[in-house]
């Protein structure tokens, strides 16, 4: 009986530890550009897409590049694993996930923030009148 | 008075009497008399009643296109096919709670029939209308006949009179002339949704969710009749019920993605998918916990509270994907439903985990103590440990889950778990999970003889040690993934062989077996294709076959399948097989955004997997624009470019606005080498369909060809000299370097022995069909031994 309850309550121990330490290993903290270049771990980074920089994508190596400016102003160039996101163009904001390696931020994914569905429904009143 | 006000009533008399029905079968519980019996049956049919009217009625107004209706003008249309248009239904939120409350109402009409053939009803049917009142009372909150011209008053409702022509009104008060018009198309579904899973898969996940109303009211039930036992025989047949329907509903919503969706697995550790995989999970743990204390009598609070859990967590869950907490953490959008919604649904999360839990809290005391007798070899152990790991799985989903709720509480800043983390912490759990179903399986209750055990052990054995050899041959691996095989192939041969022992004895009892040998497949098929999957990403010139992974692939070309959407023909070779498959793009611009719809060949060991990611135009670089004023140049390439004048002569005043036709030309002076030359650039718009751009070309002496085009004009009526004009130049193709022709870049992938996952679905849903018939025939059993006693 006593070994049970000692077996269980290891279980229960391992079980929250591993939890609690892949929880807090698989959240990706918000940083800055700055601050992403000091620890080199992956972080997210919110800014906006300079538009008046060039964007590309390479076909070959399948990388998505453009520049990005972060809420302390500062610009960086960012390539991103894979094709042009989703509604890029649109988006107000954009989260760049990844590592900061040589001046370049690697991302492996990269999240567009798109004006409210809702924001522009007036209109669309209007379109179907 | 308009058709949606009345039904706005309705909804509102089924809550009244769902809240009633509650109210008096709770008293008919208290009283123990049958005075208030009848009336609060009829109060539940009432409410029942009403709300599979006001349902027809929304259905109804769906079909006609009654555009007057907010949420049918945001997610219907007139160009939608009759199977789609219905499945606006449950396209939007107000629409899906109100599937939800129906589902769940119907459902209660059978459970009414079922306890009180049981002796229950007035118990669990107090619950259970209380359940029915609430998701009535987010009906009544978040009102699916919202007229249009309340959500958008300032651009819909007007005072005066009507001007003529318009028919789409409605008189809102005839004394002061306000009147309303309202919109004769709809927004339309979101183009993500419109394919044949939108259609039968939110039913079938509406009904397990529906379904897992029921044990949690059994459960509150027997705690108010001090029935500590026999109410989880009652309970069981629904358990394996909702199991089965929400297991089903998750693995084709995992079909879709795959299929569909183009997520390249059949599971994304979305939270939408994850919330309803919490329950079920619960669920399944409560079927194997309660199966010990059939026999035992053992873990009396260990089944109420996962029964209790299993409808909270379905609640936790709608309040996680429905209330908008999870924000921009996820793929999905949530639309922020309102406060209102919050609160409510927190409120009915508070209100059942009270009332569950502060019961069980109240009767603990009285309830039996079963002194643990089994050993460490002993079924009942596995089957606690197995119904652990499976409550361990599902608070780590939750957790992962929640991580945006977590981290902003801690951190104050939102952020998601990565994938990896799921994997991370249920990979070991999965490997006890599947090693202690088939060891479950092997043991006997109480204790086993070692020997016996010894000798059952070695078939299984040998199993696992060969599946595990077979996948190692597809690769080298890593050891926890490897254990994971031996694991899941130990427990399909222990299962095939117990199986096949009962299956001898009494078929109606290889129902547990089954399922198992299905999860054990399912593992089976989760390793070699996720595990074992090779992902290339191709660019393909159109034309060019490009070799990959084993396939030839050319790119033949793209064709429009409808309006805004285009399917690329990608053929395929290996060996004697050659196939087109034609995965699609589609701009969507109600969306504006892409969607990728991938395609794929089925082979009987494998998929081949394409899905889209780009399409590259040639590229286009080599074009260059300049702006000038009037009379100065610029130098382009080995020319010199003099803007001259504006050409007005067969322009009309006024002529752009009133959409006339129109020429305006642009009169330009080319410098080569010392040559001079005049161009013409034009912008016209003749046939009225808004201004044209005609290029011109312009031949050099060295023979190479540039192109001409304007791009804006800037006329300046004070000040000629300030007019300006861009214009931009096709340089000349420099024939040493090639021109790149149109390419698509795809991802392709080899999903080896995918079908393993269907087939194991298919197994699991057999094997839950087979439980629910034999524990619903133990329940008849059971009730019918009480009456004999009584």
């Amino acid at each position: 009986m006593n070994v049970k309850i000692i077996v269980a309550a290891i279980a229960i121990v391992v079980g929250i530890v591993l939890g609690a330490v892949n929880f807090l290993e698989s959240n990706v903290e918000y940083t800055d550009f700055a601050a992403a270049e000091r620890t080199h771990k992956k972080v997210q980074v919110k800014g906006e897409w300079v538009k008046d920089k060039e964007s590309n994508f390479d076909s070959q190596t399948v990388k998505f590049s453009f520049y990005m400016k972060d809420d302390s102003n500062r610009i960086v160039k960012v390539v991103l694993d894979g094709a042009k996101p989703n509604n890029f163009e649109l988006a107000t904001s954009v989260v760049a996930k990844g590592k900061f390696v040589d001046n370049e931020f690697h991302a492996t994914d990269v999240l567009t923030k798109c004006p409210s569905k809702y924001e522009g429904t007036s209109e669309a009143v209007q379109k179907t009148l | 008075m308009l058709i949606g006000t009345l039904a706005a009533v309705i909804v509102k008399i089924a809550f009244l009497s769902a809240l009633a029905a509650g109210f008096f079968y709770y008293r008919t519980f208290k009283l123990q008399s049958n005075r208030w019996l009848l009336f609060a049956r009829s109060c539940y049919h009432i409410a029942a009643l009403s709300l599979m009217t006001a349902s027809a009625i929304f259905l109804y107004l769906i079909l006609t296109h009654q555009f007057q209706y907010t949420y049918i003008w945001n997610y219907s249309s007139t160009t939608l096919s009759l199977p789609l248009l219905i499945s606006t239904f449950y396209a939007g939120q107000e629409g899906s709670f109100t599937l939800w409350a129906l589902y769940t109402s119907i459902i209660g009409l059978f459970l009414m029939q079922y306890a009180s053939r049981k002796d229950y009803e007035p118990e669990v049917m107090s619950v259970y209308s209380l359940i029915v009142s609430f998701l009535l009372l987010m009906l009544v909150v978040k009102n699916p006949f919202a007229f249009i011209w309340y959500s958008f008053p300032n651009d819909l409702i007007q005072t005066g009179p009507v001007p003529a022509g318009i028919s789409n009104y409605v008189m809102l008060d005839a004394v002061k002339n306000i009147w309303a018009r309202y919109p004769v198309e709809g927004k339309g579904l979101n183009p993500l949704l419109q394919n044949y899973w939108m259609v039968i898969h939110p039913q079938i996940l509406f009904t397990g969710f529906s379904s897992m109303a029921v044990p949690y009211s059994l459960a509150v039930a027997g705690l108010l009749k001090r029935d500590y036992n026999s109410w989880i025989r009652v309970a069981t047949p629904w358990s394996v019920f909702g199991s089965m329907v929400l297991g089903t509903g998750i693995i084709l919503g995992g079909y879709w993605a795959y299929e569909t969706l183009g997520w390249g697995g059949f599971w994304g550790w979305d939270p939408v998918e994850n919330s309803s995989l919490i329950p079920w999970l619960l669920c399944v743990a409560s079927i194997h916990t309660t199966l010990t204390q059939r026999k035992s009598g053992a873990f009396v609070k260990t089944n109420f509270t996962l029964s209790l859990l299993t409808f909270i967590t379905v609640l936790y869950s709608t309040f996680l994907t429905r209330s908008g907490v999870l924000g921009d953490t996820s793929v999905h959008s949530f639309v922020d439903p309102g406060m209102w919604v919050y609160w409510l649904l927190l409120g009915c999360i508070v209100l059942f985990a009270g009332i569950g839990f502060g019961l069980l809290f109240m009767r603990m005391k009285e309830m039996p103590k079963v002194p643990v007798e089994h050993s460490f070899i002993s079924r009942e152990f596995a089957l606690f440990l197995g119904a652990f790991a499976l409550s361990f799985v599902a608070l780590f989903v939750a957790i992962g889950t929640s991580s945006p709720i977590i981290t902003s509480i801690l951190k104050g800043k939102a952020s998601a778990v990565e994938i990896s983390y799921y994997v991370k912490t249920n990979l070991p759990l999965g490997i006890a999970i599947t090693f202690l179903s088939g060891m479950g399986q092997l043991l006997w209750w109480r204790h086993s003889k070692t020997s016996s055990l010894l000798k059952s052990l070695a078939l299984p054995t040998i199993a696992g040690i060969v599946g595990t050899l077979l996948v190692l041959t597809m690769g080298s691996e890593e050891f926890l993934i490897l254990l994971f095989t031996f694991c899941s192939s130990f427990s399909l041969a222990a299962n095939l062989q117990v199986g096949y022992g009962i299956f001898m004895g009494n078929p109606k009892f290889v129902g547990g077996s089954i399922a198992h040998i299905g999860i054990a497949i399912m593992c089976l098929g989760f390793v070699t294709s996720s595990r074992y999957d090779e992902k290339k990403t191709v660019s393909l010139e159109r034309g060019k076959a490009v070799e990959a992974l084993g396939y030839k692939m050319t790119y033949v070309g793209y064709h429009p399948i409808d309006n805004e959407k285009y399917g690329f023909n990608i053929e395929v070779e290996k060996g004697e097989l050659k196939k087109i498959v034609t995965p699609t793009m589609h701009f969507s611009e109600q969306t504006r955004s892409t969607l990728r719809h991938p395609d794929l060949i089925n082979f009987l060991n494998k998929d081949f997997y394409v899905s889209p990611v780009s399409l590259e135009e040639p590229s286009q670089d080599n074009e260059k624009s300049f702006t000038l004023l009037k009379g100065t140049d610029v130098d382009v390439a080995d020319l010199t470019v003099k803007f001259v004048d504006f050409d007005f002569s067969n322009f009309e005043k006024g002529a752009m606005l009133e959409g006339k036709s129109f020429v305006i030309n642009v009169n330009l002076e080319v410098l080569e080498k010392g040559k001079k030359k005049q161009i013409t650039l034009k912008m016209q718009n003749l046939g009225g369909g808004g201004p044209e751009f005609i290029p011109v070309t312009y031949n050099s002496t060295d023979n190479k060809s540039y192109e001409f085009r304007l791009v804006r004009i800037q006329p300046d009526k004070e000040d000629k000299s300030k007019s300006q004009m861009e214009f931009s130049v096709k340089m000349p193709q420099d024939p040493s370097v090639p021109q790149k022709g149109e390419t698509l870049v795809v991802e392709a992938s080899v999903k080896p022995m995918i079908n393993l996952v269907w087939m194991g679905t298919v197994t699991l849903i057999v094997g839950f069909a087979l439980t629910i018939s034999r524990r619903s025939e133990e329940a008849r059993a059971q009730s019918e031994r009480w009456s004999k006693e009584a």
